[in-house]
């Protein structure tokens, strides 16, 4: 899969899932292995996707990943 | 003009001999608004016996997935210079060594974005600014890294890795715990600031068994430096020691754990087979006694404090590691432990309970670990030796029975 493919899949994953399942980074990692894909490709596109914001790294009880949120209310 | 509380029950906290932080908190006050509503918020908090702090919610830095703490008031009508007092965790400087130029600096700092009150240090070792609100979070965070500075960890991270002065001040320092701490901080700049653990992950690092920043109990990974040639010892010294008072007798040979010193009022003499390198001795008898190269470090695995299991010391798993830059052998070490624990670990257990849960047998094949007696936690404990099917076709037991 293309790199901006990749942290497309990423970011739907997040957003169709908010509100009811909350990711962690190991648990996307697992999800796209499952595909397939590196490890390390994944972490690279779940990196670029958190510098731009799209999306962020939230806490609660642990730490997971959610939509960013200058995409939320968009 | 900051607002003032009446405060009885916490200046309470101000009589008695200890330097009290209520005292520091209202000079604090006088200046700033936020520490002064957090004044008042505390003696309310003492006098009806509930916190009022709400936890958590999203704040941070663009990037960083930790080292803002959200904190917000229930109370905000009343205490609005406290609806916000979000704490700031900034990376302390290896054995925190500071002029007073840099102290200057982040005090300035944290007077113009924050409440003034700070921590030096907070239980995890770093510098703790306390209360700040969420506008002020990208200026301060760019600010600290124009000035060398950076966040510290928090959340499903590895924390800001910490250590004991070291070979900077104390002549016990058998490893450069400066070096390595710095070195693991720059090596770990992902896992340290984009949280992707089970839950928390510590280093730290000390420069002998003693042991001044307690690695033993409150690191998931402690580095503790040791040695491994022979204690050496100034019969002088000793005899000095035993002249001016000290019964070696009681003192130093019946508090051996490794029962391996004998004194017979002229000459001290140790077994050093049998040492358990617990610094006891060495430290009793400053400057007589003192630990020979090779130096290097034990490594153990897996203190906590009580969550889903009771507290837990750290348990040796490398007996001896050479500490030398770059410090690979740890690096690998490091990482591969991480990969299991990433794989296997459940939302918020601690790799030590993993270890628990899984076992050490199956935690010591990952990490590529043979199981030496070092290992063994108490007399009577699985001392890991497990038979594999291949093991037994080989009939090993013949050897022994010839
Ligand atoms: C008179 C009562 C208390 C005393 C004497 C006390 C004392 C201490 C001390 C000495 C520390 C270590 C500070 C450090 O190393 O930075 C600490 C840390 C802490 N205390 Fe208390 N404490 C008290 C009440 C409380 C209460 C009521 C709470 C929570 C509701 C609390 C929560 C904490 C937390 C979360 C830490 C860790 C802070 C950090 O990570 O820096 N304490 N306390
Ligand atoms: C149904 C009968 C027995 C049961 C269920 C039983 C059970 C046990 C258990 C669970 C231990 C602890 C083992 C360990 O973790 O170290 C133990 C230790 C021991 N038992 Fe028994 N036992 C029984 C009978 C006996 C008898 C009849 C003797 C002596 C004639 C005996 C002598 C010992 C000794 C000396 C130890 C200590 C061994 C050590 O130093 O670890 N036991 N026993
Ligand atoms: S742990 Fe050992 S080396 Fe480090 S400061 Fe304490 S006595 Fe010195
Ligand atoms: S270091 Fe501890 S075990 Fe070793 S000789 Fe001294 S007191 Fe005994």
């Amino acid at each position: 899969m293309e790199k901006e493919e990749l942290k497309k899949a990423i970011y739907q994953l997040i957003e169709q899932s908010a509100g009811k399942k909350k990711y962690k980074q190991a648990d996307v990692i697992k999800h796209f292995r499952q595909q397939g894909i590196p490890d390390a490709d994944t972490k690279a596109a779940i990196r670029e996707l958190i510098d731009a914001g799209d999306l962020i790294y939230t806490y609660f009880g642990g730490s997971y990943i959610e939509l960013g949120e200058k995409r939320k209310g968009a | 003009m900051t607002k003032k509380y009446e405060t009885p029950l916490l200046d309470e906290l101000e009589k008695g001999p200890f330097p009290s932080f209520v005292t520091e908190m209202k000079k604090a006050a006088a200046k700033n608004p936020m520490a002064a509503d957090e004044l008042g918020l505390l003696e309310k908090s003492f006098r009806d016996k509930v916190t009022y702090w709400k936890h958590g919610g999203i704040v941070g830095v663009r990037g960083y997935g930790g080292g803002v703490i959200g904190r917000y008031s229930q109370l905000a009508d009343q205490f609005p210079g406290v609806a916000h007092f979000h704490t700031v965790r900034v990376n302390q400087v290896a054995g925190l060594f500071y002029t007073s130029e840099t102290i200057k600096f982040l005090c300035d700092l944290w007077d113009k974005y924050g409440s003034g009150l700070t921590n030096f240090h907070g239980s995890t070792g770093d510098i703790i600014l306390l209360g700040t609100v969420t506008e002020n979070l990208e200026p301060l965070a760019t600010i600290l890294s124009m000035n060398g500075f950076d966040l510290g960890g928090s959340g499903s991270a590895m924390r800001t890795p910490s250590c004991c002065v070291g070979p900077a001040r104390c002549e016990w320092s058998m490893i450069d715990t400066l070096d390595i701490t710095y070195d693991l901080t720059q090596e770990f700049q992902d896992e340290l600031h984009r949280p992707q653990f089970p839950y928390k992950f510590k280093i730290k690092t000390v420069g002998c068994p003693v042991d001044c920043n307690a690695s033993i109990a409150r690191a998931d990974l402690s580095i503790i430096g040791t040695w491994k040639g022979p204690i050496a010892i100034d019969q002088d010294k000793v005899k000095d020691y035993a002249k001016k008072g000290m019964n070696i007798q009681e003192e130093i040979v019946n508090m051996c754990p490794g029962k391996c010193i004998t004194w017979d009022g002229n000459s001290l003499n140790i077994n050093n087979a049998d040492c358990l390198h617990c610094m006891h001795c060495i430290t009793k008898l400053a400057g007589a006694l003192k630990p020979t190269p090779p130096f290097g470090a034990v490594i153990l695995i897996g203190a906590k404090a009580p969550f889903v299991i009771g507290a837990t010391l750290s348990w040796v798993i490398v007996p001896f590691m050479e500490m030398k830059p770059p410090y690979q052998e740890l690096k690998d070490l490091i990482r591969n432990m991480w990969d299991w624990w990433n794989e296997y670990g459940k939302n918020r257990e601690r790799i030590g309970e993993l270890i628990i849960r899984r076992g050490m047998r199956e935690f010591l094949e990952v990490c590529g670990l043979e199981p030496t007696p070092e290992m063994v936690r108490e007399p009577r404990n699985d001392p890991f030796w497990f038979w594999k099917e291949e093991d037994l076709e080989k009939k090993p037991w013949e050897e022994f029975l010839k």
